[in-house]
């Protein structure tokens, strides 16, 4: 103020030197405004628009779409450069140059992937910024600091992946070749924190940490690292191979289908063997993860546990386990499938097999989806004697659902194990007693894991929780983390009796592939839903509430809608990159 | 016709577009688009077959002071809340159940007083929760109550004191809770609530 009165008096005295006219002329344009001012003064400062709405579709329904496409697209373009840079790692330690192929077969997708993913990252912040400018200043109030970085990340994410597809070809020699491979990695590196930093806005979002003083890097910091952070930035991570492989997958299947001569259906069948590996690969230990992200939620506030696991929520976990479930079959299926038609004579030595394990799958299914409470008329309830059913009611609860889950994760690794080891013999001496071991550790855990699910309906659930549960999870992870590295040494001096035949598997197969990549971008989007409204009318729970018309979370029915057709719509512009990126090919193909 | 038999008319319209396709073309890719159409419209009808319910935000319980007459009214209000906004019945109940997540509160006016009601609702950490179901000496669970009259759930002084009203109606006891304690908005607050005497850290006896 004291700066500006100095200005005003340098001026007025500047203007007394020029004859006083120019100090007239002030006044006289200081008199003419008065009124102005006046008027000016009656118009109180108009408040500041918190959300904003469009017709028909409402702004809640457009900005689930495109966030729902953006984020199932990152996970694609996250997910995928894993997925090749494992492949291209296979290659160069083996010398397989089909893994190579593949590698940059789906690397060629990133360009136009990113470019697309970003379109709907920019569409998404076009519309946030539109339709929920109240929000949008909060956050942005604490995360700027973290937006610079993200921006960052995104150059240098770019610059990398710009270097890694065009020096491809240039850098597949001796030490060329292994700066392309760390290229890669710093690919992948760089798209970590690219996925990590969104998740503190979102996890923010759930979990606040809000502190009322200090820098502003000190206050993005401390409501980056919210208690939900981790386990989310790790359950998307493995869920992004997860959908990296499938997505691979559901691409081969389609391939597979569509193949006009032999040399195709073989590359295609095979590169949907490799898919499903690595899906199953992370879906294995994804459970985990999972559960450890609900953990961390309950730890966090009990009530949005609550909402989630056993609130209005309570069903869609049934639909989760409904999907889970069908994922488990059909990634067995592919496999025992592989079994019986790439491997000739397999068949009869797994047959018994792999019905037990049918079998054992579908149980466990079944108990899953028992849900804790059933749909019944007043009549049914009281004959019941509640809404719990006197049998059934047993396998609705925690205990039951844990138990099954587990199982289902070790018989889809020894599905997993089963096609690996089909079609060799193994001949260390050491052979036998590894064999009868892995046997063993995987009879003990599964009975292990039964015994342990039973005894929780007989101890509190914080002891159920804290250690029945996480026991059962440590014993399944155990025998995974044993066996793998065992049955790798065992058939690293194994002899082949019967090579892979590939290009035989039936037309089946390949839609149990597309199957099994729907069922994951379904899963996407459902748990999205989840993660969501378990945040009931809060945009940042417990801080910021929400108070537009949207301030509900709609029913399941109306949600699944949604979903599906943003999965639809997702399958339909992953199915429109893969035709772009491989137009050429297919032209290069026709002409020679 | 309701929102949900629309949307399993829709669901059945885009099944059977599915199994339509299958049967009728023989180009692939339209062949997988239309099996992906079964997959998700048998999705959204299995999703519709459940209890479709949605999560509305609570409803605020008008607290017009010039209403409330009697300690009656104000437990009548405190039921409203107890279901809505205070979020208690997501995890206790009124008698025993086999949905039941935290204690019981059937009788928990007569068994507590209302400054340790309070007290329980304000500063739930205060006392440390005492397990006797095992054998041997009992264990000791800290409370997992939240804060009341924090957010998210952010009840004012006076939806807590009905609170307290109605369990200590539902108990069978007399409300110890007057009107004369409720705050007038833009009114110096009334006493505060004597709040139960404690150490650093209590234990209350769970049975």
């Amino acid at each position: 103020m004291q700066q500006q009165g100095g200005w005003f008096q340098r001026l007025l005295q500047a203007g007394r030197g020029h004859g006083g006219m120019f100090s007239a002329l002030l006044w006289a344009v200081g008199l003419l405004s008065l009124p102005a001012l006046a008027f000016g003064a009656d118009v109180a400062p108009a408040a500041a628009t918190e959300y904003r709405d469009i017709p028909y579709i409402g702004s809640r329904n457009l900005v689930w779409v495109v966030a729902q496409l953006h984020l199932l697209l990152a996970g694609f373009v996250l997910g995928v450069p894993i997925f090749a840079w494992l492949c291209e790692v296979v290659a160069w330690k083996t010398g397989e140059k089909r893994y190579d192929k593949l590698a940059k077969e789906f690397t060629k997708l990133l360009t136009s992937a990113y470019a697309t993913t970003a379109l709907f990252g920019g569409i998404l912040l076009f519309l946030l910024i539109s339709f929920y400018p109240k929000l949008m200043n909060y956050l942005t109030d604490i995360f700027f600091p973290s937006f610079i970085v993200y921006c960052l990340l995104f150059l240098v994410e770019t610059a990398t992946l710009y270097l890694y597809w065009y020096g491809w070809d240039a850098m597949q020699d001796g030490h060329k070749k292994t700066f392309h491979i760390f290229l890669g990695f710093m690919l992948n590196f760089f798209a970590f924190f690219i996925m990590i930093v969104p998740n503190s806005w979102a996890t923010f979002q759930a979990s606040p940490v809000v502190l009322a003083e200090g820098s502003d890097i000190a206050r993005a910091w401390a409501a980056t690292w919210n208690p939900t952070w981790w386990p989310v930035n790790i359950h998307r991570l493995i869920a992004n191979v997860v959908l990296g492989g499938y997505i691979c997958g559901a691409y081969a299947g389609i391939r597979y289908l569509s193949a006009r001569n032999a040399e195709e259906r073989d590359h295609y069948d095979w590169m949907g063997y490799v898919g499903n590996f690595i899906g199953v690969f992370g879906l294995l230990p994804l459970p985990f993860a999972g559960y450890w992200l609900m953990r961390e939620i309950y730890q966090y506030n009990q009530q949005m546990g609550i909402t989630l696991m056993g609130g209005f929520l309570s069903w869609l976990f049934i639909l989760q386990a409904m999907l889970i479930g069908v994922l488990f079959l059909g990634s067995n299926y592919y496999f025992w499938l592989g079994i019986t038609y790439r491997i000739p004579g397999s068949e009869l030595k797994y047959r018994k097999s792999m019905l037990s394990m049918l079998i054992i799958l579908l149980l466990c299914l079944g108990v899953w989806m028992t849900p804790h409470s059933l749909v019944a008329s007043l009549e049914e309830a009281r004959k019941m004697g509640g809404t719990h059913h006197p049998l059934l009611g047993v396998f609705g609860v925690m205990s039951a659902k844990m138990t099954v889950s587990n199982l289902m994760i070790l018989v889809t690794f020894m599905s997993f194990i089963m096609y690996w080891r089909a079609g060799k013999e193994e001949t260390a001496g050491w052979a036998k007693a590894a064999k009868a071991l892995m046997s063993a550790l995987l009879v003990l855990a599964g009975i292990a894991v039964v015994v342990l699910g039973v005894w929780g309906y007989f101890v509190p659930a914080i002891i159920r929780i804290n250690y029945f549960s996480t026991s059962q999870v440590m014993i399944v992870l155990f025998v995974m983390l044993t066996i793998t590295p065992l049955t790798a040494l065992l058939l690293k001096s194994a002899k082949t009796t019967t090579e892979m035949v590939w290009g035989k598997m039936p037309p089946r197969a390949g839609y149990a592939l597309v199957l099994n990549a729907i069922m994951v971008i379904l899963l996407m989007t459902l748990m999205g839903y989840a993660r969501s409204s378990s945040r009931v009318h809060w945009h940042v729970y417990g801080v910021l509430r929400d108070s537009s018309q949207y301030a509900f979370s709609p029913a399941l029915g109306y949600a699944a809608g949604i979903m599906a057709l943003n999965t639809f719509l997702f399958c339909m512009i992953v199915a429109f990159i893969f035709w772009v990126a491989t137009m050429s090919d297919k032209a290069k193909a026709s002409h020679s | 016709m309701s929102e949900v038999v629309k949307l399993q008319l829709i669901g059945l319209a885009v099944v059977g577009s599915g199994a339509l396709i299958l049967l009728l073309v023989r180009a692939q890719f339209v062949r997988v688009i239309g099996f992906v159409a079964i997959v998700l419209g048998l999705f959204t009808l299995t999703a519709l077959s459940v209890p479709q319910m949605a999560s509305l935000p609570p409803v605020e319980e008008k607290f017009d002071i010039a209403t409330v007459k009697t300690p009656t009214d104000m437990a009548t209000i405190g039921q409203k809340i107890f279901f809505s906004k205070g979020q208690c019945a997501l995890c206790h109940t009124i008698g025993p159940s086999e949905s039941a997540r935290c204690p019981d509160l059937k009788g928990i006016g007569a068994k507590l007083s209302r400054e340790f009601l309070f007290e329980s609702l304000t500063q739930p950490q205060a006392y440390i929760y005492l397990d006797y179901r095992h054998e041997g000496q009992p264990k000791e669970y800290p409370a997992r109550m939240p804060y009341i009259n924090k957010n998210p759930i952010g009840l004012s002084k006076n939806e807590i004191l009905s609170v307290i009203a109605f369990l200590q109606q539902m108990s069978g006891e007399p409300i110890s809770v007057s009107v004369a304690e409720l705050e007038v908005p833009g009114q110096a607050p009334a006493a505060p609530v004597k709040v139960a005497q404690s150490g650093p850290v209590a234990v209350a006896q769970a049975h």
